[in-house]
């Protein structure tokens, strides 16, 4: 059975790098982008399994990759991040069919446990 | 003297001019008048002795004695108007001359009176009778022509001389008006030049013009304006700050939750996989985290500059020197970033009144907006000059960066304004806002999309005590 593809985009590079590294663990196979533009047009060629975007991003914000996600792969689950967490964005988000929204600081293990609840659905 | 007391004294003396020529012209009639008077009493005069002279000749034709009472007759009637008339005669000829004229009337009478007692025989009193005629009429002819004479020649000088007032009138009033709208005009200018300065946001107070007429009245009242406006421009950065502090909260939050949240990932992930990692790996790690606090606190070093700006410790220095200071400072990230440098500092700048540390952190912030607006290489222009406003030198930073979009302009001096996402705190540009306004200068900016950027400070030049 092939590995689970996991994107994560987020413009600081520690929570990528960290993210990738201990997702990794598990077992997942994960990219990771700085901005969205080149995210997007990675997941035009391929599909992911689960996509974690930050929230707030210049140029594409995190609702935008949510949207395009969603109407690219509907199946694919989006968890997103913020360090905004306030009720307008998660209602917003939850709307647009997010999966799950973690305000920052992210506790890891309640990511990865998110995720499995993603794929196992 | 003020200028409306100018226009009031010129107006005054120009008025006085022209009721002094009134009066003379009316004086100058006054005097034709009499003397018309006059003429017009002489005239009948010459003819009463015109009438005595034929009665005088019938008298010698016809030997008629008769003719001698008529004659006497009109001299006594001649002599009654005289009466009448004589102080009209007095004015126009003088006291002299009509003593004169009454004696030859009054001897002209007696001859007469002697010839008609003599019986017309006496060819030596008829003699006298004819002498002393022709001279009354001489006489009386000679002081009517002077007169006319006289008439003529008041006349001509009044036409002289109010040819030549009007003339006087006119240039005096030329002259004066001229010099009047010179002088407010050149006031005026100059309340232009001024206020269009304090439109330009700078609240220097006017120095050095001391004028006692209206001009110094509105540059006094302009000095007020602006120490009330500078007052109220205080004020309201002050309010501003205030209503900052909601932005300020949510911008610190977000702020500090992203390298916070960095180090607890960082944490986590260590933690994690410790056995896992290797020494470089651990070590990196905490580098790593090392970075972040250093993040963390460079945020909050710019929120307490924002929240409690130090009072500048103002020392005469030299603006070039502390421009090559921060570049030495800044060479190497400009380097790297594959910034060029164009220096334009010009010679010979008096020295300025700054806290020369809080000036370098102005221009590491404003070469570090340049560099990032420049995110591709670029020129950096840092120049110096004379200010545009005495009392001043300007510095200008101006980059081939990106430029700001004109309705982010209005706002990038206000705290947490930022365009740059995640790259900065959008604290700087309000720090060094808040330290140029501490040195009583100025900074603005001017910028174009594509185009690049230019941040223009003024800072004021140090001036010996006393």
């Amino acid at each position: 059975m092939s590995k689970y593809r996991i994107m994560v985009i987020d413009d600081e590079k520690i929570v990528g790098d960290m993210a990738k590294m201990s997702l990794e663990q598990e077992g997942y196979a994960v990219e990771t982008f700085l901005n969205a533009e080149p995210a997007l047009a990675r997941l035009k060629e391929e599909r992911f399994d689960v996509v974690v975007t930050d929230y707030k991003m210049k140029g594409i914000d995190g609702m935008e990759v949510l949207r395009t996600v969603k109407g690219l792969y509907p199946e694919t689950k989006v968890i997103m991040i913020t360090a905004f967490a306030n009720l307008d964005t998660a209602i917003e988000a939850l709307r647009g069919d997010v999966h799950d929204f973690f305000p920052k600081p992210v506790k890891i293990k309640e990511l990865k446990a998110s995720i499995q609840r993603a794929l196992s659905k | 003297m003020k200028i409306e007391h100018k226009i009031i004294l010129s107006n005054a003396f120009n008025v006085a001019l022209i009721v002094l020529i009134g009066l003379f012209a009316f004086q100058n009639l006054n005097l034709i008048l009499t003397k018309l008077r006059f003429v017009e009493i002489a005239d009948d005069l010459n003819a009463s002795l015109l009438e005595m002279r034929l009665s005088e000749k019938n008298y010698f034709l016809y030997k008629d004695d008769t003719v001698l009472f008529d004659t006497k007759d009109k001299i006594d009637k001649t002599l009654q108007s005289i009466e009448r008339v004589r102080k009209d005669i007095i004015r126009a000829v003088g006291e002299n001359n009509l003593r004169q004229l009454i004696t030859r009337l009054k001897r002209y009478s007696e001859v007469i009176e002697n010839v008609r007692k003599s019986g017309n025989k006496n060819a030596q009193l008829e003699n006298m009778l004819r002498t002393e005629g022709k001279k009354l009429k001489e006489f009386s002819e000679e002081i009517t022509r002077l007169e006319r004479v006289r008439v003529n020649e008041i006349i001509a000088n009044s036409k002289r001389v109010l040819f030549y007032s009007f003339w006087a009138i006119l240039l005096s009033a030329m002259i004066v008006s001229h010099f009047i709208s010179q002088k407010i005009l050149r006031s005026l200018r100059m309340i232009e030049k001024l206020t269009k300065s304090i439109s330009e946001g700078n609240f220097h107070k006017i120095e050095g013009i001391k004028s006692r007429d209206e001009l110094g009245s509105v540059i006094n009242a302009i000095n007020s304006m602006s120490e009330e406006l500078s007052h109220r421009e205080e004020q309201i950065i002050q309010s501003k700050k205030l209503a900052s502090i909601g932005v300020l909260t949510a911008g610190v939050a977000h702020e500090l939750t992203n390298p916070l949240n960095n180090i607890s990932m960082i944490a986590q992930t260590y933690e994690e996989l410790y056995d896992k990692l290797s020494r470089e790996e651990r070590i990196d790690f905490m580098s790593k985290v090392q970075g972040e606090t250093e993040r963390m606190k460079e945020i909050i070093k710019n929120l307490l500059d924002f929240s409690r700006p130090k009072e500048p410790d103002l020392k005469k220095a030299d603006i070039n020197a502390t421009i090559q200071k921060t570049l030495k400072l800044m060479q190497n990230s400009l380097d790297v970033s594959n910034i060029e440098t164009k220096l334009n500092l010009k010679d010979g700048l008096p020295q300025v009144l700054i806290d020369e540390h809080q000036i370098q952190q102005v221009f590491v912030n404003l070469i570090t907006n340049a560099a990032q607006a420049m995110s591709g290489g670029g020129m950096l222009f840092i120049g110096s000059r004379n200010g545009s406003s005495s009392g001043f030198v300007e510095v200008t930073v101006a980059d081939t960066g990106k430029g700001i979009p004109p309705e982010f302009l209005p706002h990038i001096f206000d705290p947490f304004f930022s365009t740059k996402g995640d790259g900065g705190t959008g604290l700087g540009l309000s720090v060094s806002y808040g330290i140029i306004k501490n040195h009583k200068g100025d900074i603005r900016v001017e910028s174009k999309v594509g185009v690049g950027t230019t941040f223009t400070i003024e800072l004021p030049v140090y001036k010996e005590e006393g």
